[in-house]
């Protein structure tokens, strides 16, 4: 479990969440939604630690990491999928895997053919350059790369941008998958209502640093009201 | 055509020696981006490590292979203290490196005195080639730098350590959300950056003159090739070295040194003003 108090975070003197509370039960697919510069990314920065947090905790099954750098919270078990993919475009698609590799425990990190049954494309390109993939491609690479460590809970900032709709439905379909097949708990920020009506169990709308409204994905399937309101879609 | 033999073997002696030189300098500034001013001094001490194994009557290998382990102390040492807090700081760093490289000149001159050092060649003796002959340890040192380029691109190219390093210098923030401790990362290449000045300064120790203004000499040209041949892992060291070492070498022996010089300027600062990225590129705009 993900469990987040008093959380308050920034850049230099500006803060974007104020104590900020939430919490995330293991296996759970959660979707963040809200406009833009609502404090979606710098949570997730802040969770993984990239934005260090003023106060508040971040507490993860039973572990305080509000503290520990970036890397130590990756091993903690918290896989990150940053916007924009940040793929390493000059290595091969096997390259980036490995290093997705290399900084977990041998033992707890997945397979290679795990992550291949999944996405088969990345085997079928193993050798070839990260930087030639399409951005479809490229972010089922940087899903992978987070997935080979073997997280429990992995952090999606907006998966689907810049991708098209057939993709951007086949990797949310897959993530389901995943995340049934393993118990993965997912906390995914989308601005995309098909990624979020496909893949997501529950919908968080946030405005201004917190958190305005918690529902049932069913909710958000039912009425567009809430998207309208939070999104204005 | 044998006339012209001597000639490229100097030239390529020349170029290699400068290669040599300057993979340290790829690493920590090609790679890096850190403009380490006091590089130059750590090349110095490498080989002043030499003459002191040799004072002490130890054989030429313990102080080929005491100089790496004694500058990367150093670098561990200088990275630790000071490099860590001024990464993205240039100016900073120049200026803090720069008063570094001073500090260690005056403590070699303070220990060894400001007099000029020299190191017996270990191998005496020179290859007979038909009309002419060429000294054996300039052949051994044209070897060792083959040798040290081909580690230094396996090590960054074909292993573990060399690929979590171009992620880190790629996207330090990314890498570090996969698991990989991008302190370990930095302070390791900056070390094995250093190691190898200092490795460089003991093979080259029994050709030059050791003395404690030696650094600046082979940190310029150091800095031109990286600047002239691009930032990647290796290509880039290679070609710069070639263009700055070979012009260098083939002007100063068919014109003058001046001559040279000037020349290799004027190439460099027209390179460098035609690819900002160096002839192979490499090098991102920060």
């Amino acid at each position: 479990m993900l469990e987040l108090q008093n959380l308050s975070s920034g850049y230099g003197d500006a803060l974007v969440l104020r104590d900020f509370s939430c919490r995330f039960e293991n296996g759970q697919v959660t979707a963040l939604m809200g406009r833009n510069g609502m404090g979606k990314t710098t949570l997730l920065k802040t969770i993984m630690g990239l934005i260090k947090a003023k106060s508040g905790s971040v507490m993860f099954n039973g572990q305080a990491l509000e503290k520990s750098p970036p890397h130590l919270i990756s091993r903690a078990g918290i896989g990150y999928v940053p916007q924009g993919r940040e793929i390493f475009e000059d290595f091969s698609v096997q390259e980036n895997l490995r290093l997705g590799l290399l900084g977990h425990d041998p033992n707890t990190a997945l397979p290679l053919d795990r992550i291949y049954d999944w996405f088969p494309i990345l085997k079928e390109r193993a050798d070839q350059r990260a930087g030639t993939f399409s951005g479809g491609q490229q972010q089922i690479l940087a899903i992978a790369r987070a997935l080979i460590g073997g997280p429990k809970m992995l952090l999606l900032d907006e998966p689907t941008e810049g991708i098209q709709p057939s993709i951007v439905h086949d990797i949310g379909l897959q993530l389901a998958r995943i995340a049934r097949e393993t118990g993965l708990g997912i906390l995914i920020v989308e601005q995309n209502v098909d990624m979020v009506r496909t893949l997501a169990n529950q919908v968080l709308f946030m405005e201004n640093g917190e958190i305005r409204e918690s529902c049932d994905i069913e909710v958000v399937r039912r009425n567009d009201a809430l998207l309208h309101r939070y999104l204005s879609v | 055509m044998s006339e012209l033999i001597p000639i490229i073997l100097d030239a390529s002696s020349y170029i290699l020696i400068l290669v040599l030189v300057a993979l340290g300098l790829m690493i920590v500034f090609g790679m890096m981006g850190v403009i380490n001013m006091a590089h130059g001094e750590l090349f110095m001490i490498g080989a002043y490590v030499m003459v002191l194994a040799q004072d002490l009557g130890l054989p030429f290998l313990a102080g080929v292979l005491l100089a790496p382990v004694v500058v990367a102390f150093f670098g561990l040492l200088i990275e630790t203290a000071l490099i860590r807090h001024i990464y993205h700081r240039p100016l900073d760093t120049i200026l803090a490196t720069w008063g570094l490289s001073i500090a260690l000149k005056q403590l070699v001159v303070l220990t060894f005195g400001p007099e000029s050092h020299s190191v017996t060649l270990p191998i005496d003796g020179s290859l007979e080639m038909g009309a002419f002959s060429y000294p054996v340890y300039r052949l051994v040192l044209m070897l060792a730098s083959i040798l040290l380029i081909c580690g230094t691109f396996w090590l960054f190219t074909r292993t573990d350590f060399g690929l979590m390093a171009r992620a880190v210098i790629a996207r330090p923030a990314t890498a570090s959300a996969l698991g990989i401790d991008t302190r370990r990362l930095y302070r390791w290449s900056f070390v094995i950056g250093t190691a190898l000045a200092g490795l460089a300064g003991a093979l080259v120790a029994p050709i030059i003159s050791v003395d404690p203004q030696m650094g600046l000499g082979y940190l310029v040209p150091g800095f031109l090739s990286i600047l002239v041949g691009g930032a990647g892992p290796l290509a880039g060291v290679l070609a710069g070295g070639a263009v700055i070492g070979g012009v260098n070498n083939l002007l100063s022996v068919w014109i003058s040194p001046v001559a040279a010089l000037i020349t290799v300027y004027i190439i460099a600062i027209l390179i460098i003003r035609l690819k900002p990225e160096g002839l192979l590129g490499g090098r991102r705009a920060k």
